[in-house]
């Protein structure tokens, strides 16, 4: 298990907070949280040693949706795609509850 | 195409059995009550613990579904989880002595105690038993088994309470998975890379066969939810765990000479009728019986020597107004799997029978005799034949009659000579409200042994034993369970074969002043009141069922 923390100079500021995802095996759960500060995100994940890959992923997902949050994510062995779809999933939950 | 339920997660279990728009989720992934547990064992957690809550309606009901992640550490009950389950059950409770009519649905797909949180699994299992079997007086407490985890372990005990059992055919149920019979007696007898063996001894079809599933239905939402319409409208109670006398009479035309094969033994289950057994108090017998400290305490207490019994591995007496039950090793027992002191099918149903008389003769009486437990159980039987009969029955039965003696207004008293470990201290011990212990070093009190939990959660046996340190509910010793909670006292100084007199005198008073200490309560609720619990040892616990009854 690792744990690690990425920030973000972002500009969309979210309303309300919203959930997705499950922490089951190849899968994470992600936690989008209302904040009036810098974009802080923080990772729990099973698989050690990946941080590049995430701050590529997040940067990435962040240039395209420059979306201002507080962020939890607990991972358990997903790959890129896998979390890319449950950031942009969170987004539509956002979307579906204005 | 079909809606599967089954490959649905946690959260749309709940959305999909009740109405739409009206559900609402307690305690949430929002709330911060994560386990403490799992990352100082470098676990990843969930923000959900892997339990949902969620209040609304089914069919225009008021309804609550409490629904279990498989996905999330194999469904596995924690501190947190638990606590979720058990405050709910509450909940639940209160609005309906209150009148206000709630349909508590169970969706099961669990592993049963979450190895990594062992004790706490247990104490919280136990909780969930005795908060079911308060509920059924007023509702149907009805439970969905959709399967790829199915039921296992503890929460299989849970189960067999449970009124009303609806599952898919793509679940199993049993109280021991396949790898762990494997591991503690050998592949001979249960090869856990059989999975047609697996299959058709454990799976629901089987089990809705002898009656442990009440309904088997295709996997589809809408099926499911139809499952639980008609039940609420009928309000069916299986009564699963009150047929002693048809299992302890089925078990009596078991032929143990030979391996027993499904097909026989559903002919056997068909044919067998049930005659009243009743398990007379022990006498004192000519030859000693197999040594432990169970017996050996139960003999000084009760003052009958070398106590024999017609099940000669349960033996019950009165003595100063109390009546005293110890599950006994028969090295000689004719089932195999039980002869070390195991609680098997035997054992529960006969502790369960014995208990149930005892509710029953002091039915009109208004003072109840207190139930003392002498708890000495390495674990429960692991074995092949167990687990066709149903063992997770056996122990549903056991555990059902103590919880219901002490709802009644039984005071039901733990003493602790020995090991308390898994499903057998579930059937035998954890429905006490008082627990009392010896400060012993040989004493094992555990969900699992070693060598099975490194297994199973898939470390070796140095990992397990380092995570040990971090998290007492991990140990295996008295001293760290202590740090829980649970205990009414830790007696010092009296190791557990010093079974004499003087220390027989002491423990004597010590049981009164607990009984004493009861003052009318009738719950388990002292395991959260210690100083020790309030401070530390169920501090989550107690975090969990305040957050629940304020987002109520």
């Amino acid at each position: 298990m690792e744990k690690l923390h990425f920030n973000f100079d972002t500009t969309d500021a979210i309303k309300k907070p919203v959930h997705v995802g499950v922490v089951a095996s190849g899968d994470l759960e992600v936690i989008f949280r209302p904040t009036d500060k810098q974009t802080e995100i923080n990772i729990v994940t099973g698989s050690d040693g990946f941080h590049d890959v995430w701050e590529n992923v997040l940067t990435r997902f962040f240039d395209r949706y420059p979306v201002k949050a507080n962020i939890e994510i607990n991972d358990f062995g997903s790959t890129p795609g896998v979390v890319n779809l449950r950031l942009t999933q969170a987004l539509e939950a956002l979307k579906d509850e204005k | 195409m079909k809606n599967s339920f089954v490959e649905l997660h946690a959260r749309q279990h709940a959305l999909a059995i009740l109405d739409d728009d009206s559900a609402r989720e307690i305690v949430g992934p929002l709330d911060d009550m994560i386990s403490p547990h799992l990352e100082p064992q470098n676990i990843v957690p969930e923000s959900d613990d892997g339990v949902v809550l969620m209040k609304g309606q089914i069919d225009g009901n008021q309804a609550v579904v409490i629904s279990i992640e498989g996905n999330f550490q194999g469904g596995g009950i924690g501190e947190v989880s638990g606590a979720k389950i058990v405050a709910t059950l509450e909940k639940v409770l209160e609005d309906n002595q209150n009148g206000k009519t709630v349909y508590p649905v169970i969706v099961l797909d669990t592993g049963g105690v979450r190895l990594q949180e062992a004790n706490y699994g247990l104490l919280s299992i136990s909780e969930i038993q005795n908060a079911v079997i308060a509920l059924k007086k007023y509702v149907p407490v009805i439970g969905v088994v959709p399967g790829r985890v199915g039921s296992f372990g503890g929460m299989s005990i849970t189960a067999s309470i449970l009124s009303y059992l609806i599952a898919t055919n793509k679940a199993r149920i049993a109280l021991n998975g396949p790898e762990v019979i494997e591991q503690e007696a050998g592949v001979r007898e249960f090869d856990s890379s059989d999975k047609d063996l697996i299959w058709n001894t454990l799976g629901t079809k089987q089990r809705e066969a002898t009656n442990l599933v009440d309904e088997v239905v295709e996997d589809t939402v809408d099926n499911i939810k139809n499952s639980i319409i008609n039940e609420i409208k009928t309000k069916k109670d299986a009564h699963r765990t009150e047929n002693t006398d048809f299992y302890l009479s089925l078990l009596d035309n078991l032929d143990l000479t030979k391996k027993l094969d499904i097909k026989s033994y559903n002919e056997l289950f068909k044919n067998v009728t049930a005659t009243k057994h009743e398990i007379a108090p022990a006498v004192s017998g000519e030859k000693e019986g197999t040594k432990s400290r169970g017996r050996a305490w139960f003999e000084a207490i009760t003052g009958i020597k070398n106590a024999t019994s017609s099940v000669s591995t349960v033996l019950h007496a009165q003595k100063d107004g109390k009546e005293y039950i110890a599950i006994v090793p028969d090295a000689d027992n004719e089932f195999p799997r039980v002869r070390d002191g195991e609680v098997g099918l035997q054992e529960g149903f006969a502790v369960a029978n014995i208990v149930n008389t005892i509710v029953a003769e002091d039915k009109d009486k208004d003072v109840k005799r207190p139930i003392v437990l002498i708890v000495d159980v390495p674990s429960q039987a692991y074995g092949y034949q167990e687990e066709l009969i149903g063992i997770h029955v056996a122990l549903g039965s056991s555990a059902a009659a103590y919880a219901k003696s002490r709802q009644a207004g039984h005071p039901v008293i733990d003493f602790i000579p020995g090991d308390a470990v898994s499903g057998g201290f579930l059937a035998h011990g954890l429905q006490s409200n008082r627990m009392i212990a010896l400060d012993d070093d040989s004493i094992t009190i555990q969900a699992m042994s070693k060598a099975s939990a490194a297994r199973i959660t898939q470390r070796t046996i140095a990992e397990l034993e380092e995570a040990t340190k971090h998290v007492p509910a991990m140990a295996y010793d008295i001293d760290n369970y202590e740090k829980l909670g649970a205990l009414y006292k830790l007696v010092k100084g009296i190791g557990s074969w010093e079974a004499t007199d003087e220390n027989v005198a002491k423990i004597n008073s010590i049981i009164d002043e607990a009984i004493d200490s009861l003052d009318g309560d009738r719950t388990l609720h002292f395991r959260y009141q210690t100083e020790i619990a309030k401070a530390s040892g169920r501090k989550a616990t107690l975090q969990v069922r305040k957050l629940v009854d304020e987002q109520w």
